[in-house]
C-alpha cells in the first residue's frame, strides 16, 4: 500500500524506467540519514541523472502534489534529508559529472552528485584546493555540503562553502530551471539568490549544478599541540592567538572526555592528565606559516602546561587523526551516537563548554565536547544506550538546555551542520519571530505547493 | 508499508523530534531475533564513511547497495520491521561482494564482514541459498574429495617438516584449478610440511550461509595442523585467522618475504590484484607488493586495492555484476600495458585468467607463488 497514487510512479517509470525504486526494503533503507532517532521512509525514490530529468520529476510531483525530499550522500546530522512526509526521495548520487575544472579562473563546475573528495582530487590535479573541509568529505556529496552549508576543520581562516559558491543552477518545484550567479567574482545584480539557495536544504529548489571557487594550494602546512589544565585556560589561549595576528587556519580543541576516549582508541600518545587540548596549524608560505606556528605556540606557552610541535609530516598527520578520531573514540562507548553543533562567541567558548560539562552531569549523561576553537564552533557529542528510552529523553533534554543556552550566549544553534528537522524547533529561538515569518514568506515565494522538504526550513 | 516507522505525516508541521522518533510507532514487534550479535549491529553509527569504499554502492549509487544501508536492513530484519522474505533483502545479501573494504575506512570499527556472515547464515539457509553454490559446499566438506582431486590435479605432496617447521593449507579449490600453486610453494620452501588429509578451512561456508560449519571446520582445521599455518589463498588465510587466530596464520606473500628468497630480476612489467579478504581482513598489502618490486618494474594498477569481482563464490551467483566490475579492471590492466598481473589469491587468479582471455590480452595472471618459482635464481 503506497500513499501516493500509483500514477505518480507511472509517471516517473515513464520519465527514468528503472531509476525508480518502490521495493519496501529499498525505501526503508532511504528512511534515514546519519540523525539518530529520525526515521521515516519515502514513498518512491528517484535517480535522475540530468537537469531536464530533475525538472520532469518536479513537473510530475507538482501535478500530483506529491513532496520531494532531494538527498546527497545523507551524512548529515540534523535529519535535513529525512523525507518526513513521505512522497519521492530525489536521490542525486548519480548525478556525477565534474563537467569542468579550470585552472585559468580558479573554479569548478559539477553536478550535486560529485562528492567533497573527488571535487577536491580534480582541483589538486591542477594544483588548486577545494577550501571546505567537512569531515565526511569523501563520502558526502557538493549538493548537500551546499544545501547544508557545509563546514569543517579550516573555517577560521578560509569559512565555510557559502564563501566558495559562484553560481548555482537549480530547478523550482514547478519545473522551472533558473541559474543564479554564475563564474564571476564581482557580480552584484539583483538579489543574491546563491547565497538564499546555500544552506537552504532543499526546502526551495533542487540544487542541480554548481559552480565552485578553487584556490592555490598551500606550498606548506604544520601544526602543534599544547595541553592545558583546563577548558577556561584554553579558551584563553585561543582569544590571545586570534588577537594576536591573522586567523591561523586550524584551532581545534578537545575535552579531557575526548581526550581519554581518542587516547583509548587511537593510543597516540595524548596526555591524559589534562583538562584540554588545543590542535593548531596554519597553511601558506613555509617561511609565513613558519612564524605563524611559532606565534602561536608562544601565546600558548603562557598557559599551557605542555607544548610539542609536529617536527614530521607523519606527526602531524598523527596529531589531525587525533582530532579526527573524536566522533568513532566515542561511538565506541554506547551504541548511540548524539554529535551536535552549537556555536558561541570566541569570548564564551570556555562559558559553553562549562556549561556543557555540568549539564550532563545534571542529566546523568555522558558528553564529550570537541570542535573548531578558532571559530567557537563546539560539537558536545552524547554517547548513549540506544535502546535506554529514559537515557535517550535525558541527552534530549540535556542538549535542549544546551541550545537554549548557546543563543542566550549570542551564539547559534547550528554552525555547520545545518538544521534540518533536529533543530527546526530551535529556530525560532535563535531568529525571532519576525524573521520565522519572513523565512516562510520567502518558502512561499519559492515553493507556493510546500512540496520541497516539507518539516524543515520555512515550516 | 511495513517498514513505514515514523507517524503519519498529514502536515509538515513539526515541532519536536520525539514525534518522528521511531521506536514508539514501530509497527514490527520491535523485539530482537537474535539473528545478530548485538554489539557488531550496534557498533554502526550510520555515518556513511563506507560509502565511498563500497564497489556496488559505487554500481548503482543506491543506500541499500551500501554497506550502512545494509546495516539498516540487517536491523529491520533484527527487529521484525522488514519481513524475512523481502525482495530486497534476498537481492541485497547477495549483491554485496563481501570485499570488506568498508571495514577499513570505518570510523567506529564496524565488523561488517561478520554481519554479513551472520546476514547470510539467516538469509541463506538451506534452499534460500543459491543453488550454484550448493555443490561446492558438499565438495569442500569432503575430505575424500579433496583427498582425490590433490591425487588427480598433484597439488603437493605428503611431506612432514621439523617439528617448529610450519604447515602448508592446501586451499580446496586451489586443488582443483591451480594445483602448481601449492607445488610451487612447496617447492620455494622445502622445510614446509604438507598434510594432505587436511580437508576445508571452511571460508566458502562462512560466506555462503553456513556460517556454524564454517567455523567448525577452520577449527579442525587448526586442530589438524599444528602451529603456524601457511596459506596461498587471502580467503582461507582470513577467515583461518578469524577462527583459530591472526597468530597461527601466515599468508604467502608474508611468509616468502621472511625466508629471504634469492630471486633474480627480470625485464618485465608487473602489477598486482589484491586479495580484498587479504588487504582489508589481515591487513596484508605490502609484503606482496615488495617481493614484485624486488624482482621488476612493479606497476600499481589504480584499483589494485578495490576487488576484481570474484569474491569467492560472487562470479557464479551474481555474474552480470562480476563481469561489470571485471571488465573494468580489464581495461586498467590493458592500460597499463603488463606483461604479468599477479593474484594472492585462487580466485582474483580465476577471474583475472577468464577475463584477459576473453578480451585476447597480452597480459597473463599468475599467482604469485608461480611467479615467484618461475625467477627462482
Amino acid at each position: 500500500m503506497t500513499k501516493i497514487p500509483p500514477a505518480v510512479i507511472a509517471d516517473l517509470r515513464a520519465l527514468l524506467g528503472e531509476r525508480v525504486l518502490t521495493e519496501t526494503g529499498a525505501l526503508a533503507a532511504y528512511g534515514r540519514d546519519a540523525t539518530p532517532l529520525f526515521r521515516h521512509a519515502p514513498d518512491v525514490v528517484v535517480q535522475p541523472l540530468t537537469t531536464e530529468e530533475v525538472a520532469g520529476v518536479m513537473r510530475i510531483a507538482t501535478r500530483h502534489r506529491v513532496p520531494v525530499t532531494t538527498r546527497g550522500a545523507g551524512t548529515n546530522l540534523c535529519a535535513a534529508t529525512v523525507p518526513l512526509s513521505g512522497g519521492i526521495v530525489l536521490s542525486t548520487t548519480r548525478m556525477t559529472a565534474l563537467t569542468e575544472v579550470s585552472r585559468d579562473e580558479m573554479l569548478a563546475v559539477c553536478q550535486p552528485g560529485v562528492t567533497a573528495g573527488a571535487l577536491n582530487r580534480a582541483a589538486a590535479a591542477v594544483g588548486l584546493v577545494y577550501v571546505p573541509d567537512p569531515g565526511s568529505k569523501e563520502a558526502s556529496t557538493v549538493g548537500g555540503n551546499v544545501a547544508t552549508c557545509a563546514g569543517g576543520l579550516r573555517g577560521l581562516k578560509y569559512g565555510v562553502t557559502r564563501q566558495y559558491v559562484l553560481g548555482l543552477e537549480a530547478v523550482l518545484p514547478d519545473g522551472e530551471v533558473i541559474r543564479t550567479g554564475g563564474r564571476l567574482v564581482k557580480d552584484v545584480a539583483g538579489y543574491d539568490l546563491t547565497r538564499l539557495l546555500v544552506g537552504s536544504e532543499g526546502t526551495l529548489a533542487v540544487i542541480t549544478e554548481i559552480t565552485m571557487a578553487l584556490v592555490p594550494n598551500p606550498a606548506a602546512a604544520r601544526y602543534g599541540v599544547a595541553y592545558f589544565e583546563s577548558m577556561a585556560d584554553a579558551s584563553e589561549a585561543v582569544r590571545d592567538i586570534v588577537a594576536s595576528g591573522p586567523a591561523p587556519a586550524t584551532l581545534e580543541f578537545m575535552d579531557a572526555v575526548c581526550i581519554a576516549a581518542v587516547e583509548d582508541f587511537a593510543h597516540l600518545g595524548l596526555r591524559l592528565d589534562a583538562g584540554a587540548l588545543l590542535l593548531f596549524g596554519d597553511d601558506g608560505e613555509p617561511d609565513a606559516v613558519d612564524r605563524s606556528v611559532a606565534r602561536m605556540a608562544e601565546v600558548c606557552g603562557k598557559r599551557a602546561t605542555h607544548i610539542e610541535l609536529a617536527e614530521s609530516v607523519a606527526a602531524a598527520e598523527d596529531l589531525l587523526a587525533a582530532r579526527r578520531c573524536n566522533l568513532p573514540a566515542l561511538a565506541r562507548s554506547g551504541s548511540m551516537t548524539i554529535l551536535e553543533d552549537v556555536t558561541v562567541p570566541r569570548p564564551k567558548l570556555a562559558e559553553m563548554v562549562a556549561f556543557v560539562a555540568a549539564t550532563a552531569d545534571k542529566h546523568g549523561v555522558r558528553i564529550g565536547t570537541f570542535g573548531h576553537a578558532g571559530d567557537g564552533n563546539l560539537h558536545p557529542t552524547a554517547v548513549v544506550d540506544g535502546d535506554d528510552q529514559a537515557a535517550t529523553e535525558a541527552a534530549m533534554a540535556a542538549f535542549d538546555e544546551i541550545f537554549h543556552h548557546a543563543v542566550d550566549l549570542g551564539g547559534t544553534i547550528t554552525g555547520e551542520h545545518g538544521v534540518g528537522a533536529a533543530k527546526l524547533p530551535y529556530l525560532e529561538h535563535r531568529l525571532g519571530p519576525e524573521q520565522m515569518a519572513l523565512l516562510r514568506r520567502i518558502k512561499g515565494a519559492f515553493d507556493p505547493l510546500g512540496l520541497l522538504n516539507p518539516g524543515k526550513l520555512g515550516s | 508499508m511495513s517498514e513505514q516507522t515514523g507517524p503519519e505525516q498529514s502536515s509538515p508541521e513539526l515541532t519536536s523530534p520525539e514525534q518522528t522518533s521511531p521506536e514508539q510507532t514501530s509497527p514490527g514487534d520491535g523485539g530482537p531475533k537474535g539473528i545478530f550479535s548485538k554489539d557488531l549491529l550496534d557498533a554502526c553509527i550510520s555515518c556513511g564513511f563506507c560509502l565511498p569504499a563500497c564497489p556496488t554502492y559505487a554500481m548503482t549509487g543506491q543506500e541499500q547497495s551500501s554497506p550502512r544501508g545494509r546495516i539498516t536492513l540487517m536491523r529491520l530484519l533484527e527487529t521484525g520491521d522488514l519481513a524475512p522474505d523481502d525482495a530486497t533483502l534476498a537481492e541485497e545479501s547477495s549483491l554485496c561482494l563481501g570485499c570488506r573494504a568498508c571495514e577499513t575506512v570505518c570510523p567506529a570499527g564496524v565488523q561488517y564482514g561478520h554481519l554479513l556472515e551472520e546476514w547470510r547464515d539467516e538469509q541463506w539457509s538451506g534452499l534460500k541459498r543459491p543453488w550454484i553454490v550448493r555443490p561446492l559446499l558438499l565438495i569442500a566438506n569432503r575430505k575424500w574429495v579433496l583427498r582425490t582431486l590433490g591425487l588427480v590435479r598433484r597439488s603437493a605432496r605428503r611431506r612432514s617438516g621439523a617439528a617448529d617447521q610450519p604447515t602448508l593449507m592446501l586451499g580446496c579449490f586451489e586443488r582443483g584449478l591451480f594445483p602448481s600453486v601449492s607445488r610451487g610453494i612447496a617447492a620455494l620452501d622445502p622445510d614446509l610440511a604438507v598434510d594432505p588429509d587436511q580437508g576445508c578451512c571452511g571460508a566458502l561456508h562462512a560466506h555462503n550461509g553456513e556460517l556454524e560449519q564454517g567455523r567448525d571446520l577452520a577449527r579442525k582445521l587448526g586442530e589438524r595442523l599444528p602451529g603456524t599455518i601457511v596459506t596461498t589463498s587471502g580467503g582461507c588465510a582470513a577467515h583461518l585467522a578469524d577462527v583459530i587466530g591472526r597468530e597461527r596464520v601466515v599468508e604467502a606473500s608474508e611468509w616468502l618475504l621472511k625466508q629471504n628468497l634469492d630471486v633474480s630480476e627480470r625485464p618485465l612489467r608487473v602489477g598486482l590484484q589484491d586479495s580484498c579478504h587479504l588487504r582489508n581482513g589481515l591487513g596484508v598489502w605490502k609484503e606482496p607488493r615488495e617481493l614484485l618490486g624486488r624482482t621488476a618494474t612493479y606497476v600499481e594498477l589504480p584499483s589494485a586495492g578495490s576487488c576484481c569481482g570474484a569474491a569467492g563464490t560472487y562470479a557464479l551467483v551474481r555474474k552480470k555484476e562480476s563481469k561489470a566490475i571485471l571488465a573494468k579492471k580489464i581495461a586498467e590492466i590493458e592500460a597499463a600495458d603488463l606483461d604479468l598481473v599477479i593474484a594472492v589469491n585462487p580466485g582474483c587468479l580465476r577471474q583475472l585468467q577468464t577475463g584477459l582471455r576473453k578480451s585476447q590480452s597480452r597480459t597473463k595472471a599468475v599467482h604469485i607463488v608461480d611467479y615467484l618459482r618461475g625467477h627462482k635464481a
